[in-house]
């Protein structure tokens, strides 16, 4: 009888060593997959995951903090995906964190990496939806270049337009007969072309750095971030803003002026003469057009600075070489 | 003709074979209960095939990952050795090599005993005896098989992975918390389940199989050592052919 | 007729076991073919046949290990034939059965082999009770130093005492003997032919003995039946049978 018993504890022993083996071994594949253990659901959307399936990882700062439970086709450019989180995080994710589709390894499962932006944000809560980044795509990029640059020759047409219409008019030409009076109004016409060219090309470029700040490319990207270099961008660009205004003032005041003589032209009296004959008026047209040169001479001398700002000094290089280069295959 | 007689008489004994297995479901949760015979069985079959089975378990592990680092190495995914090694010792090697040996150890001495006992007529000393000769032996014995090899095999997966765990140790580092915690990433539920489930039918199996040519031995020491021989042979080939069903189970059910 | 019959009540003894009619073939192999056979209360009944005569295939048909084609076999007013489960292990637990071969449980001791059937048969005893019972029966063969033996440490003739003791601790009524003496020296083969002849007087049962062994079939026989052909084809005493003039018979006894 004493031998069975004992018999029996052996056989017990024997049972539960293998029973603990297996819960061990179920559990820490239920850990890694968070089937036990308190946690909490994210969200997110994607157009395209990518191939991501129903339980691969999601990592947050590179760490496993939960898996993908669910993944849903919301319409036909948005697929939903549900996270299961680890509760141990729900202190730190933050409702602006970045979601992002990526791989293990160079062969390995999809990913969802969760990466914290730099702003502080609010604490992400229990079925959130966190924002997500597309992935690197260069098709979006150059579409969106292709666009930027449309936009631009948009405003250098506008602005050619308005130029061409000063240039053509016949009137101004004929009338402004005084030589000085002509060379000085053509000298300024030519310069506020080539200024209005350049606040236009300077636009431009702004407008595609700023495209490529935003997709976070590059140096800039990362400078962009410090306060005092975006303040000191700010300025110069407001700068360019005020000149582009100050240019926009004088075409008026220029159009003003046409006019005017257009319409004594037209009436066809006496007054055309006498303003002429006057040398008041003369003059004055003179000085107004000389302000205009040195507004100008002045918008040149700013985009001059901002040339070589140390800021864009790269960036008019880059366009210095391209244009070298262009020449040369030219 | 000696090929329809060989047909006609492989036939005749699956048939006889599955009329003896029809039996055990029909008697197994009727009473009376042969609970002390279970758990006496149990402690036979189980625990004393654990040195055993521990053993082939643990040179297993150590030589499938001796034997695997060098193209793991050629590959460039050294660091993956645990995890290869784990999946191959639970989902496959683990059960079948412990269903194997069990086979060996257990089927034979289960067809020996239960033969031995026959051409004794101690089971018909037992029917006398107002014993169910077929409760008190085989769905014993068959329970017994059934729910110890399970039991045999996770314990074998165990010692493997201990082994493993040295054999990826002999030329590299990692440690124990590595290894296990990359063995564990790599499996699922689905790579444990189905291995465990159906060691439960390579149990039943042997058991089955044992009892039967036992049970059904013919007269003599010859009969006794043909029943023990063919037990091995043919519960052997029975767990290939149940491992072959599983993975095709397992697959239609979209757990692969 | 009144008075005859009952004067042929006291003078012949009471009818234990009947068996009439019994069939049994294997296959196109005939072995019982109307065998009819009483069995009498407490007398030594012996079976003589050959080898092969079915004799075995008889003393299986009565305790149910083997279903015979067709009759029947009345013990305790039930018939053998059509009982199955609790019923038929209720009439076992009556009917004491000797294998030739003893057919000791090699796994268990000497104590666990004799107490098996006692415990199997669902019977309401103690522990202490049971004990008992083993001391007693072993000390009724003989053997009480062998208690906490195994089977395989014993000699063949020690072998077959322990079977008997297995057999006599239900306290049969009725014994059936498997060829007791087959397998022995004719020394040990005495000595348990002594001992059933003993039992018969202590525990007055009756038995069938089955044997081919003339020193059985004389010492222990009160009745012989000669099984011939499948059926019981001569009754009588030994002396009786030894001096018939029947050809088949006479070759039993040379």
């Amino acid at each position: 009888m004493a031998i069975k018993t004992f018999n029996n504890i052996k056989l017990g022993a024997f049972v539960l060593t293998s029973l603990l083996i297996l819960i061990l071994l179920l559990y820490m594949i239920g850990r890694n997959r968070n089937l036990f253990g308190s946690n909490y659901t994210l969200k997110a959307t994607f157009e395209n995951i990518q191939g991501l399936k129903a339980g691969n990882n999601v990592r947050f700062a590179g760490i496993d903090v939960g898996t993908v439970k669910k993944i849903e086709i919301k319409n036909d450019t948005l697929v939903e995906i549900t996270m299961i989180i680890d509760k141990k995080v729900k202190n730190i994710i933050r409702k602006n964190a970045i979601v992002s589709i990526g791989t293990d390894g160079l062969v390995g499962n999809k990913v969802v990496n969760i990466i914290a932006a730099k702003k502080i944000g609010e604490l992400a809560k229990e079925g959130d939806f966190l924002p997500s980044k597309k992935p690197l795509d260069t098709d979006d990029m150059l579409k969106i270049l292709q666009k930027t640059n449309a936009d631009a020759s948009v405003v250098a047409e506008n602005l050619k337009y308005t130029t061409m219409h000063i240039n053509q008019s016949n009137i101004i030409w004929s009338i402004l007969n005084d030589t000085l009076l002509y060379k000085n109004l053509r000298n300024s016409i030519v310069n506020i072309h080539q200024i209005t060219e350049n606040a236009n090309k300077t636009v431009s470029d702004i407008k595609s750095v700023v495209v490529n700040i935003k997709n976070g490319k590059g140096t800039l990207g990362a400078i962009i971030t410090d306060t005092v270099i975006s303040s000191n961008l700010n300025k110069a660009i407001n700068k360019i803003y005020n000149v582009g205004k100050s240019t926009d003032t004088l075409v008026i005041k220029l159009n003003q002026i046409t006019s005017k003589i257009n319409y004594q032209i037209n009436n066809g009296n006496n007054i055309i003469h006498s303003i002429f004959q006057d040398s008041i008026i003369p003059l004055r047209v003179n000085q107004s057009l000389e302000n205009i040169e040195n507004a100008s001479n002045g918008l040149n001398q700013n985009m001059e600075a901002l040339k070589h700002s140390f800021l864009f000094r790269h960036y008019f290089k880059k366009k210095e070489k391209k244009k070298l280069s262009r020449i040369e295959n030219k | 003709m000696e090929q329809t007689i060989i047909i006609k008489r492989f036939l005749d004994e699956l048939g006889d074979m599955s009329r003896f297995s029809g039996r055990f479901f029909s008697e197994w949760f009727k009473p009376r209960y042969e609970i002390a015979e279970f758990f006496k069985q149990c402690y036979v079959i189980g625990y004393k095939s654990l040195p055993l089975i521990g053993l082939t378990g643990f040179i297993m592990g150590l030589v499938l990952t001796m034997q695997l680092r060098p193209s793991m190495v050629d590959y460039g995914v050294e660091s993956q050795l645990p995890a290869i090694v784990g999946i191959a010792i639970v989902r496959e090697i683990g059960p079948v090599i412990t269903a194997l040996i069990f086979a060996g150890k257990i089927g034979s001495s289960i067809g020996a005993e239960l033969g031995s006992m026959k051409v004794t007529e101690q089971i018909d000393a037992m029917e006398v005896s107002g014993t169910n000769p077929y409760k008190y032996l085989v769905v014993s014995r068959v329970l017994a098989t059934t729910f110890m090899l399970p039991v045999l095999a996770i314990l074998s997966d165990g010692i493997s992975l201990y082994g493993s765990y040295l054999g990826v140790n002999i030329k590299g580092e990692t440690s124990a918390l590595l290894f296990w915690t990359q063995v564990s990433n790599s499996l699922e539920f689905y790579d444990v389940l189905p291995a465990f489930i159906k060691t439960y039918f390579f149990g039943f199996a042997v058991g089955m199989i044992g009892c039967y040519k036992g049970y059904n031995s013919s007269k003599g020491t010859e009969g006794v050592g043909h029943s023990a021989n063919s037990a091995v042979v043919i519960s052997s080939v029975t767990i290939f052919i149940l491992d072959l069903l599983a993975v095709q189970i397992t697959d239609l059910l979209g757990f692969n | 007729m009144k008075t005859t019959s009952i004067t042929q009540l006291t003078e012949i003894p009471e009818t234990i076991m009947s068996i009439s009619n019994l069939y049994k073939s294997f296959g196109s192999n005939n072995v019982l073919i109307n065998f009819n056979l009483d069995l009498l209360k407490g007398k030594n009944t012996v079976v003589l046949g050959k080898s092969g005569s079915g004799k075995s295939v008889l003393i299986k048909c009565i305790i149910g290990l083997l279903k015979p084609d067709s009759g029947s076999i009345i013990v305790y007013n039930e018939n053998i034939v059509n009982l199955h489960g609790a019923k038929l292990d209720k009439i076992r637990a009556k009917v004491g059965f000797l294998f030739q071969s003893n057919a000791l449980y090699d796994s268990m001791t000497v104590k666990e082999n004799i107490e098996f059937p006692l415990r199997r048969h669902w019977l309401k005893v103690t522990q202490l009770e049971v004990s008992k019972m083993v001391e007693e029966a072993l000390e009724d063969v003989g053997l009480s130093h062998t208690i906490n033996m195994m089977p395989a440490e014993l000699s063949g003739g020690m072998r077959k005492r322990i079977a008997l003791a297995r057999t006599l601790i239900l306290k049969p009524e009725i014994i059936l003997y498997d060829e007791p003496t087959t397998g022995l020296d004719p020394i040990t083969g005495k000595e348990i032919i002594n001992l059933m002849i003993d039992i018969k007087n202590k525990y007055n049962t009756s038995a069938l003995i089955i044997s081919h062994d003339m020193n059985c079939v004389r010492w222990a026989g009160d009745r012989i039946i000669i099984l011939l052909e499948g059926k019981c084809y001569a009754m009588g005493t030994y002396e009786e049978l030894k001096n018939s003039q029947n050809q088949k018979i006479k070759q039993f006894f040379d």
